[in-house]
């Protein structure tokens, strides 16, 4: 998958600049960065939420993608009925018991997801995704309210779907343990550019960029 | 106080023809007022709260500026399009059922419209983004928007109908208070007790009170059924 060099421009400050770029097939790609770096920015525009000010990106080529916000969203309806919303075809609601078992919110299929915690919002929204197959699959933030626990289930059930339909997962994330355990790749956004970016074992081994080095050096350190 | 209390009492369980008719207008009229506003104003809150179009803003600026329109403002207006001097003179509608039911949902609506508006666009970019991430289509993304509306939607229902009971100013003005034709429990029981007939008016705004106690207690009723 390639996507054209673009920017993202807000009341008259560049926000994120990317170069062109080729994203590997069957691959998961971690985006990391500090707050403010571009990665929700780079995930809306990847998905088609919102528009580059420029250049051609993956929804405007007729890619099946799908998003998970960074503020999942609860429909007023059971959590099951929730993820029928997206369920296709006849084998819908065998597929929904099968992923909520595996997240582990089967006791919760009847219970109006307007209930959920935050972290159980989550892990339906999830799942609730995953009731399609897509070819790009991008996920902000999608464990930040869940436990350790639920988070591990989260990042096998990424895994699997990823190797089910064969589809490209980017998975932004705040935690570097997160990605070094969920993804092949890694995309390091500073100051709104990727500052270095490749196969993730090599980056973390042979850091390129200073910003890069100083970010490791940093979430080592704590 | 007393007695008028006690004879509005014995007026109310005995039948009283004239309370009666006065009873079955005023629900008559604000059904009708209420539930047409609800139609019209649904759709137009909904497309106000979660369009992206040019002039959303100024639309919204001018429901809201509609909400605060005077009955009497309202009142006057329908009069002067109803007279016989009036554009609408051949419609027959002055000092009828059917003219005070315009003149309250001129008045609703945009009520009805701003309540949804409000409450739509709070939820839709959430909703739009969601849906819009899975993939869904515009249409469900808007009966998804509906859906999570939906307490609203019956809270808005209540006010208009409160609306349509308590208001004066409009139907008095466009249905002249005829007795046994156009007379509601408002408009009576401001007649009655310029009169000096607090009985009736006492009568009136007791079964007023039950009205809406009513109204509330089936509007509870249907919420809780609709929490899952």
């Amino acid at each position: 998958m390639r996507t054209d060099a673009f920017t993202k421009t807000y009341d008259g400050r560049r926000v994120l600049s990317m170069p062109e770029f080729e994203f590997d097939e069957k691959s998961v790609y971690a985006v990391i960065g500090a707050n403010g770096s571009g990665k929700s920015t780079l995930a809306r525009i990847l998905s088609g939420t919102i528009q580059p000010d420029c250049g051609k990106y993956p929804a405007s080529g007729g890619l099946s993608i799908g998003y998970m916000p960074q503020k999942s969203f609860a429909f007023g309806m059971t959590v099951k009925k929730n993820l029928l919303l997206n369920g296709v075809g006849a084998g819908s609601g065998q597929r929904a018991d099968e992923l909520l078992r595996k997240i582990q919110l089967e006791e919760l299929a009847g219970k109006n997801a307007h209930g959920l915690s935050g972290g159980e919002t989550q892990r339906m929204a999830l799942c609730r995704l995953m009731m399609r197959d897509y070819q790009l699959l991008i996920l902000d933030e999608p464990t930040a309210s869940m436990d350790v626990e639920a988070s591990l289930l989260a990042e096998a059930l990424i895994r699997e779907y990823q190797n089910k339909t064969g589809c490209i997962v980017i998975l932004i994330t705040h935690s570097l343990p997160q990605a070094a355990r969920a993804a092949d790749n890694l995309i390091f956004l500073h100051a709104g550019a990727p500052a270095e970016w490749g196969r993730l074992k090599a980056m973390m081994d042979a850091p390129r960029s200073d910003a890069f080095r100083e970010y490791l050096d940093f979430c080592l350190k704590r | 106080m007393n007695t008028a209390l006690h004879e509005a009492m014995l007026m109310i369980f005995s039948g009283n023809r004239l309370l009666g008719s006065i009873i079955g207008v005023t629900v008559r009229m604000s059904l009708a007022s209420s539930l047409t506003a609800l139609l019209l104003g649904v759709p137009l809150g909904v497309w106000l709260g979660s369009g992206r179009f040019a002039a959303r803003k100024t639309l919204v600026v001018l429901n809201r500026t509609f909400m605060g329109t005077p009955p009497v403002v309202c009142g006057l207006l329908c009069y002067l399009l109803f007279s016989g001097v009036g554009p609408l003179r051949m419609l027959k509608l002055l000092y009828t059922v059917r003219g005070m039911v315009i003149a309250q949902i001129l008045l609703i609506t945009p009520i009805v419209a701003g309540m949804m508006e409000s409450c739509v666009s709070s939820v839709a970019p959430a909703v739009r983004e969601t849906a819009g991430g899975m993939g869904l289509s515009g249409g469900k993304t808007l009966l998804l928007i509906m859906n999570e509306s939906r307490y609203q939607i019956i809270s808005t229902y209540l006010m208009g109908l409160s609306r349509a009971l308590a208001e004066v100013g409009a139907v008095s003005m466009v249905g002249g208070a005829i007795a046994y034709k156009t007379n509601v429990m408002t408009t009576a029981i401001m007649n009655y007790t310029n009169m000096g007939n607090f009985t009736t008016s006492l009568a009136l705004g007791i079964i007023l009170f039950f009205i809406s106690l009513a109204v509330n207690i089936a509007v509870s009723l249907l919420q809780g059924r609709l929490a899952i």
